[in-house]
Order: structure tokens, then C-alpha cells, then sequence
């Protein structure tokens, strides 16, 4: 099955990710070999009951409310670039 | 006039007052240094997992009943992909096609009129965090604090037509949600955000037009402005053979104007599905009756009480009720002291005008309505005057402290003096025929003028009572 | 002491009896990592200086008579479970340089006993993968041929084990992940029902199919390290709130009367004849000793791929958009937010990862959301069912591991879709939630690759699965690599 280019490349903004040229046009056709291989579910016929999960608990099974103390600030920044206490983030356009 | 009628619906998120935030331990006050109510799992950061809050989903099961919701017996929560710096994860946990609330009413009171609002849902998500621009470095400071502070969004149909009616709309949340005691409202903090959806159509159309969203709108008096720009906007652009663009506006109070946003995402498409990490809940109907039966007296019963049970005038009640502070000060007051009538009337008359005025704040208060209370029951009780009643309050205002130390300290206790009465009245009498005469003649409006006359000499040192008892004997005599 | 193949009970007893400290056992292992692991490349990292702290730590519960079953126990853990202090990759560039600030509950579990890490195992990146190979750091091989893959995305943890690099190691499957690598390396792995071990800490793939679980020489390995690792978790809200059973207690136990069902779809053209006649003996086998053998049938599987593949990368799409350089993880360039984090995207993941995510996105975008997911979530609804029924008249179901033994490293290289449907065998057990174990019934007759069959339990019943894989464990003589 071919992927459009104008699907791919909504797939490419909501993933944010880029590919140069070559590199998309060689992702087009592997995804297209997926999605191929994704439309055999296309065959099957079920509808979908979200609450026949099986998968709920209790109320009463939630997190009781008690805080408890936070993590060191310095320990949570460890991995990022970071001033003042705060993640640094380049200037966002809006 | 114009020709066109506008038509709004409301999105609007309230911060719970848990004590915990809603899928972590860490605490839900607000404010902080940046990250320092921060854990791995609000933090966002790899292999963590959200662990559901059960006092958050018990909070908006009771917004849900005052809110005369339909709840939920099986509930589920979705994530809301979209990336931004403020949300760690790059998905916000909320609630798509289950949540907590569904189909309610609330009743509001507009220019006298009745008008019931319909509530289209109410669900449970996570508040994201605090971006400090750095205009100079062209950066942007992340700090996560308030993510996972609980909100609930309650979202409205379409029934608003007038800015008034939205005004009134948010202050009856407000009041029902701090009643409930589920949010303190506080807009100025961002514990309650309005979104507001607005479009026009020429009147006498069935069709709504487009609609625009206005956001950033951080005071009623900035929503009433919003949108009557808004609605002006919109309306230059349709006499002008132009048209409204669906789209997120924000508005600049200091401007008065809206400006659109840009989109985060030019194709908003947030691939909202269950989020497998939290399981759906179930509810037994034991445990939503307990929840019910837990709600605290809302603002209308409470009007009521107190005009049934105190004899409060409504319009009175209205006032003491409007503000949750005033209210529970007030009750606080008359847990100490049972004159309802009197405490009322001392908070209208007095405190109020104070607050009014600047002098005092609500929120920083330096007595409690207990020393309020004693301070009522020294005047009702011909110890302490009105005149030294209100400087004694003005004294608790600037510097707390209470009612009987302060009279202690300035002598402003009523002595019943009676030799002193009787030297002063007697005095008064003597230096002014004139009124006397009058009095004699059968003119009883100068007894006044001589009631004044008493007070200003006696300065408290007799109670009004004694003082109106000894003139009108010299009087008659 | 020789430690090819040698069993965690074993290097208790020789560690109780103080026939070898901890320390010393510790830098046995370590010095055959430093002389094989140059050829095999099943660590990423060798915690070298953590493990002898940790096993001299170890040697004074030991020296005061306190210890437990893993006390002193040298471990390889999966790269995707966060250690505190310990660097855990995922196999990523994206996660080259990520430390962890906090422990995962299994290794809070695993901390509680005094065992010792050893290092951390490669995978597939991001446990995206059936062969190790798309590990950014180090891709593994198979202990039995070199020149094969050893299976994934648990590929480091099954080929350590298997090349006696680690008694024991941790791994994780999605839907297969720990039972592939094992069939493929000849050893045993087993995949515990959804929700018996906590989650958290582990990097997620797909958290409504993500487990942990352990990676052994046998099954009654297996049974020690789930008693270590398994119980309820308040960190994890999809951690069953169920008792944790002994699960050494039924080993050993008569196999007598055991309803074993093979569906035939399992048994299908697509499995190489190789490797069904080798599961269809054992089968055979485990009946002369006194099971009962079921045919049955699993319609559904045939929908197996699509429904997996659209609910793990619809689930991976969001839990690897938090990796964005900004908070942890590669930082790339970039003047704006947008560019950077596309730059950090872009550039830290690999091709299967980015391939993933995009097949995610689709699946819950608008306009296809309910062809796609919900379809696939539907489907697992059915396949629930479709279990629900075999065990109706069964108590385990039998299948083979892989459809094939391990292949060679570059033949799967460029065809994702050969890459998905060889995940076949295996992906329908976590779509279930349900645990299954995969131990080694054979070799090839022409290279001697090992071939795996999997047993598959009831939803919590991980003693049942142990004790059949046992008792056909008692009865077999495995083979180790030669390296």
C-alpha cells in the first residue's frame, strides 16, 4: 500500500521529527509496507466496549491523599541543562 | 442596537484543594521555589507511573452534585498529546469519552431574573506548569510545580448572551466550589481560569456563527472586557463582508484588545486514548451517597437559614453568603456570641465599610470572629458605647489584639458613673433654656440635641440608656 | 568454581557455605565478562566498581547468617530499568548520558535481598526489536553462532545468561521480548502475568503490554527471582492488588493429568518444521509423563500482528514523546523550542524507534482512530476471549517460542514487516495479560541453535507454567555455547 507524501509528513509534525529527502522517501515506502500489513485487521469486524476491559479497580482502591516530601531539586535536574532551579527552554514561537 | 446577538459557552478549571497533587505525592500547595514540589513522576521523567488521587476524584464527584450532575458509575482517563515546554510528558492525563460528570444545571440570578445554565460535563485532569520568559536570552524557564496540581474542567453548553450573565455564572461557581469546599477560587493565583467561546449571529438566527476561544482572562472585570471587544470585534468584521476564523484568542488587558494566538500545532490533533497506566473506577452507589452526604451547606440553603432560622433579612443574607470569608467569619462570630442580628449588622455596617474602604483585608485579618463577637456583645450589652465600639474596631483592624484589653487600655469602658451623669445633664440643662423650652412645648426632636450634647461630654462614662433615663427625668421634672 | 551454566541455588549454597565470598564470586563473573563479553556484546555497561561494593555489602549479611535467596547474587539488568545513580541507556543515543535519580521498584526489591549488578544488558533500543541489533550500543550476538542474532529485545540479558556472563538477568517483554531471546540463546525466560511486577522504573514501551520479568539457566531459577521481584506496588496502579504465592512450592510436583492445549494456528506454515516437530515432541514427551494433550483453536491469532503492533506503538508514540532534550536525554540544536526538540528527536532515536512512533501517530490520528486502534483494541477483546475458552478445557497451552531459531545477524535488516510477523508466537500472550515461560526443547540437527517451546498459564498462575517447564527441564540436557 502507498503512504501520500501529506500523510507522511502530518505523521513527521505530530511525531516532530524530520528526514532529509532520501530519508523520507525511504520511510514512505517502509510505511507503507506497514500500514499494508496493519489493514489485515481491516477484515475483522467487532466493535470495541471500553467498559469490557476487565481492567477497572474500586474507588475506594485509589491513592489515599497524603503528600509526601518532594525530591531534591538539583537530583531532578541532574540531566538537563537548567538555572535558577528551572529546565532551560529555547524561546517558544507562538 | 445592534443587529447581531452573541452567544457564549464557558470552559472552566478549577485547582482542588487536595493535599497531594493528583497522580503524585508531592504537595499541591501552591507556589514553591521552582521544582521543589517536584518528584520523578510529576517531573515526567522516564519509567515513572501516575498513581490516581482519591480524594481528587472525590472532590469532583462533588462538584458534580452541586452542579446537579449525572455521575458516572464507570469512569476512565485519556491522555491529550500535544508537546509544549510546560508539560513534561508531552501528554496532559484527562478525561475524553467517560468523565466524572455529565448533563447538570446551575441556577443564576441575572438583573432579578432567573436563568438556568446547562452543564455540559465536568472531568478530572492535571494542571501543566510555569514558563518565565527570558525575552533578553531568548529562553524560556520551565518550572513544574503546578504540574499535577488537580483541575477539574467544567465545561458549559452555549446558553450565555450577555457578559452579564457570564459574570454571574462564574461568581455562583465560585461560591458553589468554595462552599464545597473542593477550590478556593482564588483568580488572581490561577486556582480558577475562564475560557471563554463566543460568536455572533444576526438576531432572529437559529444558526450559531463561528465561534472564537478567549483565554488569559484572569478577573471578572477582564471577562466582561474581553468580551465586549471580542463581541465588537466580530461584529466590524461581519459589517464589513469579512468573517470570524475559528481560533484562540488571547486578551491583553492592558490593550483592551484580543489578539489570536498562534496555534501550538497548526493541525490540532491530540490522539486522545485511554491511558494504560491508570485503570478505569468503578463506583458502588454507597460510596457516591457517602460523598454526597458529605457536602458541606451550599450558598442558597445557607441564604436561607439565616433568614428562616436568624432572621436575617435576604438581602443581608445575600451579602454575608456572597463572600465565603465574610461567612464564615460571621458564623464563627455567632458560635460565640447567639445574636445573629447584632453580629450582621455590625459585619454591614462596619467591618464591610472598612473592607470597602482598604483599611482591612478579608484575608489578613488579625482577629478572628470570636474577639468580633465579644466586641458586639460589650455594645448590645451597655458596656462599651458605639462610638468607642468602632474605634475599638478600627484598633483590631490596624493592630489586633481583643475588645477588652483594648478598652482596658484606653479607658473605654461605659463606668455608669451617675454622679457624673447628674453633673453633666444637669449642667447641659442649665447653659440652654432655649431647648428646654421647647421641649416643654412638646418639641421632642431636641431631646437629640441633647442626647449629643451628653455623649460628647460623657465619653462613654455612662451607658446611653442611664443618659436618655436622666434627661428626660430633669426634662419632665 | 566453574560457573558455566551455574544456578542461582547453586551459588547460594557455595556462598552460605563460604566455599566462595561474594567479592570473589563478583570478579569471577566480572573477569569473564572482561574476557568474552569483547566478542558476545551483551553489556552496554559493567557496573564494575558498584558491583564489588555491592557484593562486599553483601558479604556481611552473609557473614551474619541473615541472608536471603539473592543475597550476594551477581545479576545483568536490562538497560531500561532505571537504577539510581546507574546509567540506563534504553540502548539509545537518545539515553546516552541519562542517570537516573531514582531506583525502579524491582531494584528496590532486588537492593532489599543484597544482590549485585553486574552491569547493564543491551536490547533493542528502546525494546523495539526481536534482535538486539537495533541497540545503538551494543549489538549483541548469539553465544551459539556469532554471526546470529541472539533475539530481542531482552537479547543482552538471554545471551549473558546463556554464555555464563550472569547466573540470572532481568528482562522485559512487550510480546516476546523475554521468551524470544531465550528460545533463541537456550535458556529460560518467563513473562509474568500483567500487573504481578511493578512497572515502575521501567522505561515504558507499551504500558498495557510491558512487563518485567527474569532470565535464567531454568525454571526453578525463574521461580527464585519472581519471588524476589513480583507483589503489588503503590507506585504502579496496574500492579495487581493479589498474593504473591511461593512459586519454587509446586516444582517438582507430578505433571499427572495436566490438560496441556496447542492451538493448531500456532503450529501453522508459518513456523519452520524444524521447530514445530521439536515442540510437537516435547509435547508427546511431557504426555508419556503423564499430561494431557488438548487440541484447540485460536482464530484470532491470525489478526495477532495488527492489533499488537497498532496498540504497542500507539502506546510508545506517547510515552517516548516526553524524550523532547529538554529534561533528560540528547539535547539537540536549535534556536527555537520546535527546532530543538525536532533536532533532539531526530537525531537521538533510530530508525526502528521513528518508525514506531509514526506507525503510532497514525493509528490514534483523527480519521483513522477507529479503523486502526480501536479495531486493535477489539481485537484484543476477542483474543481475551478466545483464551478464556481454551482454558476452559485446558490448564496451559503450549506453542513454540519463535518460528524460527535465531537467524543471521543483517537478514531481517531493511523489511519491518518480516521484522513484525515474527513476533507471532508470542505477542498474543501480553495482548491476554497472561504469563508465559519459554524454555529450551531442542537444537537444530544441522547447527545446534538452541529451539524454544513457551507455555502459557492462566492469568496468575505462574506455578502452574513453572512446574511443567520444570519437569521437562528434569529430563533434558541443555548444551552451552561453546565461546
Amino acid at each position: 500500500m502507498a503512504v501520500e507524501l501529506k500523510t507522511i509528513e502530518h505523521l513527521c509534525e505530530l511525531s516532530k521529527l524530520n528526514y532529509d529527502e532520501d530519508g523520507l522517501k525511504k520511510v514512505m515506502g517502509e510505511m507503507g509496507d506497514i500500514i499494508g500489513l496493519m489493514d489485515e485487521i481491516k477484515g475483522f469486524d467487532l466493535t470495541y466496549d471500553d467498559t469490557k476491559d476487565g481492567n477497572e479497580i474500586r474507588f475506594g482502591d485509589t491513592r489515599e491523599d497524603v503528600p509526601a516530601e518532594s525530591f531534591p531539586t538539583e537530583k531532578l535536574l541532574a540531566n538537563a541543562e537548567n538555572t535558577d532551579g528551572c529546565y532551560v527552554v529555547p524561546k517558544v514561537v507562538e | 442596537m445592534s443587529a447581531y446577538f452573541p452567544t457564549m459557552g464557558l470552559e472552566i478549571h478549577a485547582e482542588l484543594l487536595t493535599k497531594s497533587k493528583v497522580f503524585c505525592t508531592c504537595s499541591a500547595e501552591f507556589g514553591g521555589t521552582p521544582n521543589s514540589r517536584c518528584c520523578p513522576v510529576c517531573s515526567g521523567l522516564p519509567g515513572t507511573l501516575p498513581v490516581l488521587n482519591q480524594r481528587a476524584v472525590e472532590y469532583i464527584i462533588k462538584a458534580g452534585y452541586v452542579m446537579n450532575c449525572d455521575i458516572s458509575r464507570f469512569t476512565k482517563w485519556d491522555r491529550k498529546n500535544y508537546f509544549y515546554p510546560d508539560l513534561p510528558k508531552a501528554y496532559q492525563i484527562s478525561q475524553m469519552p467517560r468523565p466524572v460528570c455529565l448533563s447538570g444545571t446551575v441556577n443564576i440570578k441575572v438583573n432579578d431574573e432567573d436563568k438556568v445554565i446547562r452543564i455540559n460535563r465536568i472531568h478530572l485532569e492535571e494542571d501543566a506548569g510555569k514558563l518565565v520568559h527570558d525575552d533578553v536570552n531568548r529562553i524560556s524557564l520551565a518550572d513544574y510545580n503546578r504540574c499535577g496540581i488537580p483541575l477539574i474542567e467544567i465545561v458549559t453548553e452555549p446558553d450565555f448572551h450577555s457578559a452579564d450573565e457570564v459574570i454571574a455564572f462564574v461568581e455562583k461557581i465560585k461560591l458553589l466550589l468554595q462552599y464545597a469546599g473542593i477550590c478556593d477560587c482564588k483568580m488572581e493565583q490561577g486556582s480558577i481560569r475562564c475560557d471563554v467561546n463566543i460568536s455572533i449571529a444576526p438576531k432572529g438566527s437559529d444558526e450559531l456563527g463561528t465561534r472564537t476561544e478567549l483565554k488569559n482572562l484572569n478577573s471578572l472585570k477582564a471577562i466582561a472586557k474581553a468580551i465586549e471587544v471580542e463581541i465588537d470585534r466580530q461584529e466590524e468584521l461581519l459589517e464589513n463582508g469579512e468573517r470570524v476564523i475559528q481560533q484562540t484568542r488571547r486578551f491583553n488587558e492592558a490593550l483592551g484588545e484580543t489578539t489570536a494566538m498562534r496555534s501550538k500545532e497548526d493541525a490540532h490533533d491530540y490522539r486522545y486514548f485511554p491511558d494504560p497506566d491508570i485503570p478505569p473506577i468503578i463506583f458502588t452507589e454507597e460510596e457516591l451517597e457517602a460523598i454526597r452526604n458529605s457536602i458541606p451547606e451550599l450558598p442558597e440553603q445557607r441564604v436561607a437559614r439565616y433568614v428562616d432560622e436568624y432572621g436575617l433579612k435576604p438581602a443581608d443574607a445575600d451579602i454575608i453568603v456572597g463572600d465565603k470569608r465574610i461567612c464564615d467569619f460571621f458564623d464563627a462570630a455567632i458560635s460565640e456570641y447567639n445574636n445573629p442580628k447584632a453580629v450582621a449588622n455590625f459585619i454591614l455596617g462596619e467591618l464591610m465599610n472598612r473592607i470597602n474602604r482598604g483599611e482591612a483585608d478579608m484575608d489578613a485579618l488579625k482577629f478572628g470572629g470570636a474577639e468580633f463577637a465579644q466586641l458586639v456583645e460589650f455594645m448590645q450589652t451597655d458596656k462599651i458605647s458605639q462610638a468607642n465600639g468602632k474605634t475599638i474596631l478600627r484598633e483590631m483592624i490596624e493592630n489586633g489584639g481583643n475588645p477588652k484589653d483594648i478598652a482596658d487600655k484606653g479607658d473605654l469602658w461605659i463606668k455608669e458613673d451617675n454622679d457624673l451623669l447628674a453633673k453633666v445633664v444637669d449642667e447641659i440643662i442649665a447653659n440652654n433654656p432655649k431647648p428646654v423650652e421647647q421641649y416643654k412645648n412638646g418639641d421632642q426632636k431636641v431631646f437629640g440635641f441633647f442626647m449629643g450634647q451628653a455623649n460628647k461630654a460623657l465619653k462613654g462614662a455612662a451607658s446611653p440608656k442611664a443618659i436618655q433615663e436622666y434627661i428626660r427625668k430633669k426634662l419632665e421634672e | 568454581m566453574d560457573l558455566t551454566k551455574a544456578k542461582i541455588r547453586d551459588l547460594r549454597k557455595a556462598l552460605d557455605n563460604k566455599e566462595i565470598s561474594a567479592p570473589e564470586l563478583c570478579a569471577e563473573y566480572l573477569k569473564r565478562i572482561d574476557e568474552q563479553d569483547g566478542k558476545l556484546l551483551s553489556y552496554i555497561t559493567v557496573t564494575k566498581e558498584k558491583a564489588l561494593s555491592d557484593a562486599e555489602n553483601a558479604q556481611k549479611i552473609i557473614d551474619a547468617g541473615k541472608s536471603s535467596a539473592l543475597t550476594g547474587i551477581p545479576l545483568a539488568v536490562k538497560d531500561n530499568i532505571c537504577v539510581d545513580g546507574v546509567r540506563t541507556t534504553c540502548a539509545s543515543k537518545m539515553l546516552e548520558n541519562f542517570i537516573p535519580p531514582y531506583n525502579a521498584t524491582v531494584i528496590e526489591k532486588l537492593n532489599a535481598e543484597g544482590y549485585v549488578l553486574l552491569g547493564r544488558a543491551s536490547m533493542d533500543e528502546f525494546a523495539m526489536g526481536g534482535s538486539t541489533q537495533t541497540s545503538a550500543f551494543a549489538k549483541t550476538r548469539n553465544p551459539y553462532d556469532f554471526e546470529r542474532v541472539p533475539g530481542g529485545s531482552s537479547g543482552g540479558s538471554a545471551a549473558a545468561v546463556a554464555a555464563s556472563l550472569a547466573p540470572a538477568a532481568l528482562g522485559s517483554d512487550t510480546g516476546g521480548s523475554i521468551r524470544q531471546p531465550s528460545s533463541f540463546c537456550g535458556v529460560t525466560g518467563i513473562k509474568p502475568t500483567y500487573g504481578r511486577v511493578s512497572r515502575y522504573g521501567l522505561v515504558a514501551f507499551a504500558s498495557s503490554l510491558d512487563q518485567i520479568g527474569p532470565i535464567c539457566n531454568d525454571a526453578r531459577d525463574c521461580a527464585i527471582m519472581l519471588n524476589a521481584i513480583c507483589g503489588a506496588d503503590a507506585h504502579d496502579a496496574t500492579s495487581a492488588r493479589v498474593e504473591t504465592p511461593n512459586f519454587t512450592e509446586k516444582l517438582g510436583q507430578p505433571i499427572n493429568g495436566l490438560r496441556i492445549a496447542l492451538p493448531k494456528e500456532f503450529f501453522s506454515d508459518a513456523v519452520d518444521s524444524s521447530v514445530k516437530a521439536c515442540v510437537l515432541d516435547a509435547a508427546k514427551e511431557l504426555e508419556k509423563r503423564g499430561a494431557v494433550l488438548v487440541e484447540c483453536s485460536m482464530p484470532g491469532l491470525k489478526y495477532a500482528i495488527p492489533a499488537y503492533y497498532l496498540i504497542a506503538c500507539a502506546e510508545a508514540a506517547s510515552n517516548l514523546s516526553r524524550f523532547d532534550g529538554i529534561k533528560y536525554g540528547f539535547r539537540g540544536e536549535g534556536r527555537t523550542y520546535e527546532e530543538l526538540i525536532r533536532d533532539s528527536r531526530s537525531r537521538g532515536f533510530g530508525e526502528e524507534v521513528k518508525r514506531r512512533i509514526l506507525l503510532g501517530n497514525y493509528a490514534l490520528s483523527s480519521g483513522y482512530y477507529d479503523a486502526y486502534y480501536k479495531k486493535a483494541l477489539a481485537l484484543k477483546q476477542e483474543i481475551i476471549r478466545q483464551y478464556n475458552q481454551i482454558f476452559e478445557s485446558a490448564d496451559v497451552i503450549l506453542t513454540p517460542t519463535a518460528p524460527t531459531p535465531a537467524y543471521k545477524i543483517g537478514e531481517q535488516d531493511n523489511d519491518p514487516v518480516k521484522m513484525y510477523t515474527a513476533d507471532i508466537c508470542t505477542v498474543t500472550v501480553n495482548i491476554a495479560k497472561l504469563p508465559g515461560i519459554s524454555t529450551t526443547c531442542g537444537y537444530t540437527a544441522d547447527k545446534g541453535l538452541p529451539i524454544g517451546m513457551s507455555i502459557i498459564g492462566k492469568r496468575f498462575d505462574e506455578q502452574t507454567i513453572l512446574q511443567i517447564a520444570d519437569a521437562w527441564e528434569s529430563g533434558f540436557v541443555p548444551l552451552a555455547p561453546e565461546l
